[in-house]
């Protein structure tokens, strides 16, 4: 199909006007783009600052070494050019604002002047603004021979972005103080390389490239995740923060399972995750871990079915508050060591890493930093999650989640044993949690009520719902964003929650199916 | 009076009324006509301010009315008597009457209950029961009586005949007709549609959201086309 | 025996304050049936309102009788200002979105409000007491004693629940408010204003909140971020054991589940740590096998 049959097939059901200005060219955009290109270029601090790499990018050092344009002016001169081409201006120009702003906000606070600042900010803001009304491009899907050399290509490129945005700023704000707004920027250059390649319809050629050749998609996905570690975010520090993701991210697939799928929302999900863990650590010093792993996810896919029991009965928002009582059962439990099986407030300390054949898994293996394997038994551990949730989605079972989402009554009237599916539900999501939760136990040696407060169960549900509820990289997008930000933003951990509650709102309100989500 | 000039409404993606347009003349009583899911309940809806139009506009009086909130609609003077009369079944028959006079704030509120009590006595006997517990004619009776006590220039009633039995149909229209000689304008949608155009002044055939057909009431009546779709 | 009568009363005194929040529950469901999660975080705000005029505003030594109805006047103000900008915020624009929207955005409203408190009001990351605005000391009849601010609760509760049970079946408004509860959709083609009748609806949860969280400050002498959430969590508890809609259900339920609450406390297993187990023990079990409570009626559920 040509360009122009694509366009007439979207404007069509609207009706609307074709926007005139599709076939003029928009010469205040092209400024746009412009004022960005030559604002990365322009010095951004009036004086030279000291320590680290950044600022001193940001000065007329430039006019020495033009081919030193790194860091976040390269971006700048990137987001400029995909500005200059009509169809991404917007994704771009918000990745310039994004940029802009938290570079200008961070050289404001140190008292220094800027020039390129301003500028580039100007040309983002035009760019936003003189947004073109053109749809997506519809890419061909190539045979084989080209598709499988172009979804290794697409997982490396993913594989650099993920080290990239987890390396960004750097680990401790000893070393560099103005980690947090490298690392902002950064994001805001990574959300418009996505919205470029969204605009130009690579994504969705992606999706349907991966739905395709789906085994191997899934294979070089996963080994792509197991790279890690060879990367530039192959340190022991990262390893752990990357696996501490993998189990809240395992965790989130497992409400996803629950929310997503079957529509039923649970508010007191973290108890799972605690179920697990404590379950884990009451027999971490008896049996080896695989076992003490299967009692967790089988403890916890028990209290799954006591939860869902309720459903039975129990519908919508009563039964999200039937789910938040549990929770809160379970925690004050749990905080009051009830049996004295969870510690209390001594949580339990001194559980021991995972060992299997000889190996502790806080040690390094080889050449490869500590934490691996932590890492790699949480990425196995998400992939498992994953397959479950896909396979899940387009069986029987997940037809029938959908049509109770939907509407439960008409799912009644066909048939859907709606009773039965909805337990389903509320146990393999459990059970996910339950085993994520002994990952967790031995990954921290230490279990205490606390990490099972509302709080968290709040967390896990934004991460599914920021990501899009019943979509499969959408809980992992979503856990990513909402652990990776409080490590890479320690200065702004006292707004953690508040940010969550606001984002809830605001999703809810314009993108209430996820940001990941096309529609 | 009202005139309704090319109304498309759309339920989310699909166009429940197409390209709708007919008038209102004061003193009348027009019915629109037509099988069902034809659009009729959602151009009353629309006109009462319930739904937006896509397209189209709507004029009461002169004065475009189709971006209007529904009670602006309302206080325009237009009432509407819904589907189903939807009254408030746990609220007393008084308490619905006086919640049709929620706009007004005059002092004549007291004698329209009383000229309604006078209407349809039974009403007033059982005044302070809950209108949830009154036969389906006796809600009618009830709706109608909500929406004449707004003092509206014109009433919209929504099949207002649906599931009564042969008498109480003959009493529900004597009683519209009543109505238009006292000066309200009616329009109304009807499944029955011979004793709705036997009644009307002019009737209006919509089928799928169009209209098609339009003229006084006893031509419609006598029109084949009509006579096989709608009269059997 | 005397140990009983006095875990009744604390018990009533508790449930009387419950009441106050339930009924911004119930009235909130029956018009929108929307479980305003974030209405506990309306007393949460409405307390630490109060606790702003007295400690920052009002000068120092005024009198009790002079700064209580200015604290009550503050903590009302605040709690009205956020029930109405929740509601045309937050609420409005979602009326008729999915199922789940309306409940994520309250879980929503209620998080940032309870941290914005936290992060931004002076002293509010540790528990606040909170101003001595009440005569000490207590009634004592026979074995049982009672703080002079459980009697006034137990007083300004019960009026308060009657006063709006008589505007709702009296009023204009009230005859409003119950047609738009029943049918939102006729209740416009009678005029009614269901957007201004919802608001209405929100503004006088916001007051019996507000009011609520004075009575509540200076009986338990302390306030912080987290009385929202809990009392929320019991009012709602008690909105659902009376028959969530229902304005008499909702006083009912608020005692019902003060007296579990304190007596569960005393005698049942686990103690006083396990009182609120429970408060949600019983939630469940209502939401199961009663979700239309005392006086609910049935068809008026979303069962």
């Amino acid at each position: 199909m040509t360009l122009d049959d694509a366009k007439v097939l979207v404007d069509a059901p609207g009706g609307r006007h074709a926007n005139p200005a599709r076939h003029r060219p928009d010469l205040l955009a092209w400024a746009g783009a412009a004022l960005v290109l030559v604002g990365a270029l322009l010095p951004w601090a009036a004086f030279v600052l000291p320590g680290g790499a950044y600022p001193d990018r940001a000065t007329l050092q430039f006019f020495d070494a033009p081919h030193l344009v790194s860091g976040f002016r390269l971006h700048l001169v990137l987001l400029g050019l995909a500005g200059l081409a009509g169809r991404a201006r917007r994704p771009a120009g918000i990745g310039v604002v994004v940029i802009a702003v938290v570079h200008l906000a961070f050289l404001i606070g140190l008292g220094a002047p800027s020039a390129g600042g301003p500028v580039a900010l100007v040309g983002g803001v035009l760019l936003v603004w003189r947004r073109p009304a053109v749809p997506a491009l519809s890419l061909p899907l190539p045979g084989r021979v080209l598709a499988w050399p172009a979804l290794l290509a697409a997982f490396a490129g993913l594989l650099w972005l993920v080290s990239a945005t987890l390396t960004a700023g750097g680990q401790s704000r000893a070393t560099n103080p103005h980690g947090g707004a490298e690392f902002l920027a950064f994001c805001g250059f990574a959300f418009a390389l996505v919205g470029v390649l969204s605009a130009y319809g690579v994504l969705t050629w992606l999706a349907a490239l991966t739905q395709r050749h789906r085994i191997f998609a899934f294979t070089v996905m996963l080994a792509c995740a197991l790279l890690l570690p060879v990367t530039g975010a192959g340190t022991g520090y990262w390893m752990t923060v990357a696996s501490t993701i993998g189990v809240y991210a395992a965790t989130a697939i497992g409400l996803n399972i629950v929310v997503g799928l079957a529509g039923l929302l649970d508010l007191g999900y973290v108890a799972f995750l605690g179920i697990g863990a404590f379950t884990a650590a009451n027999l971490a010093h008896s049996v080896p871990f695989p076992v003490a792993a299967l009692a967790g996810a089988a403890v916890a896919g028990f209290f799954g079915v006591v939860v869902g029991a309720p459903t039975l009965r129990v519908r919508g928002d009563y039964l999200a508050i039937v789910t938040l009582a549990f929770g809160e059962i379970f925690f004050r439990a749990a905080q009051n060591d009830i049996g004295g099986l969870t510690g209390g407030v001594n949580a339990i300390p001194g559980i021991p890493p995972i060992t299997l054949f000889g190996q502790a898994f806080n040690q390094p293996v080889g050449a490869l930093p500590g934490g691996f394997l932590y890492y790699g038994l949480a990425v196995l551990l998400v992939a498992a999650a994953m397959v479950v949730l896909v396979n899940l989605k387009h069986s029987r079972t997940g037809r029938a989640w959908e049509a109770i989402r939907e509407d439960e009554d008409v799912a009644r009237a066909m048939g859907v044993r709606t009773g039965r599916a909805k337990i389903l539900a509320f146990l393999v999501g459990a059970t996910m949690a339950g085993l994520a939760g002994a990952v967790f136990a031995h990954k921290l040696g230490t279990v205490g009520y606390e990490s099972f407060d509302f709080s968290e169960s709040v967390t896990l549900l934004a991460a599914v719902i920021l990501g899009g509820m019943g979509t499969v990289p959408g809980a992992v997008v979503g856990a990513s964003l909402l652990f990776v930000l409080p490590e890479k933003l320690r200065e702004f951990s006292d707004y953690r929650l508040m940010l969550f509650g606001l984002a809830l709102i605001l999703i809810m309100r314009f993108r209430p199916r996820g940001l990941v989500s096309s529609s | 009076m009202l005139e309704v000039h090319g109304l498309s409404v759309a339920h989310g993606a699909i166009e429940a009324v197409k390209d709708v347009s007919f008038t209102v003349a004061e003193g009348q009583i027009v019915c629109l006509v037509g099988a069902n899911g034809a659009g009729k309940t959602t151009t009353l809806r629309t006109i009462s301010g319930l739904l937006r139009p896509v397209r189209g506009e709507i004029v009461f009086q002169g004065r475009p009315i189709h971006r209007l909130p529904a009670h602006a609609v309302l206080a325009a003077g237009i009432a509407h008597c819904p589907e189903g009369r939807r009254l408030f079944t746990g609220l007393t028959v008084e308490e619905n009457l006086l919640l049709g006079a929620h706009l007004r704030r005059d002092r004549q509120i007291e004698p329209d209950l009383s000229r309604v009590y006078d209407l349809f006595p039974v009403l007033g006997e059982r005044r302070t029961e809950r209108a949830g517990l009154f036969s389906g004619g006796e809600q009618q009776m009830v709706a109608i009586g909500r929406a004449m006590m707004a003092r509206p220039k014109l009433v919209m009633f929504d099949e207002p005949t649906m599931g009564l039995s042969p008498i109480m149909i003959q009493r529900i229209m004597d009683t519209l007709a009543l109505l238009r000689d006292q000066g309200t304008t009616i329009l109304m949608v009807e499944q029955n549609a011979l004793a709705a155009l036997t009644l009307a002044d002019h009737g209006h055939v919509v089928d799928l959201g169009r209209t098609t057909l339009q003229g006084p009431g006893e031509h419609l009546l006598a029109d084949p086309r009509i006579r096989e779709a709608y009269l059997g | 025996m005397a140990t009983l009568a006095q875990q009744i009363v604390n018990g009533l005194v508790l449930g009387a304050l419950i009441g106050l929040i339930a009924l911004g529950y119930t009235m909130v469901y029956g018009i929108v049936q929307l479980i305003n999660f974030a209405h506990g975080e309306v007393f949460m705000v409405g307390a630490f309102g109060a606790h702003f005029i007295s400690l920052y505003v009002l000068p120092e030594g005024v009198p009790w009788y002079a700064a209580l109805p200015v604290m009550f006047l503050a903590a009302v103000a605040v709690s009205v200002v956020v029930a109405m900008a929740m509601e045309r915020l937050a609420y409005r624009p979602l009326r008729g979105a999915h199922t789940l929207a309306p409940l994520i955005t309250a879980l929503g409203v209620s998080i940032l409000l309870q941290e914005v408190v936290r992060v931004f009001y002076p002293g509010a990351t540790a528990p606040l007491p909170f101003p001595r605005a009440f005569p000490d000391g207590s009634l004592a009849v026979g074995p049982v004693t009672v703080l002079w601010t459980g009697v006034l609760a137990l007083t300004v509760a019960p009026l308060l629940g009657a006063a709006v049970h008589l505007y709702v079946e009296r009023s204009r408004l009230g005859r409003a408010m119950r047609a738009t509860a029943q049918d939102a959709d006729a209740a416009r083609l009678m005029g009614i204003d269901t957007d201004r009748v919802t608001l209405a609806t929100f503004v006088i949860g916001g007051v019996l909140a507000g009011v609520g969280a004075v009575l509540y400050g200076i009986h338990y002498t302390q306030i912080d971020t987290a009385i929202g959430f809990q009392n929320g969590i019991f009012a709602f508890t008690a909105a659902v054991l009376g028959g969530i809609g229902s304005i008499r259900g909702a006083m009912l339920g608020a005692l019902c589940l003060g007296l579990v609450k304190s007596l569960a406390g005393q005698y049942a297993w686990g103690g006083a740590q396990y009182d609120y187990v429970w408060v949600f023990a019983l939630l469940i079990l209502v939401l199961m096998f009663r979700p239309q409570g005392f006086l609910g009626r049935p068809e008026r559920v979303r069962a």
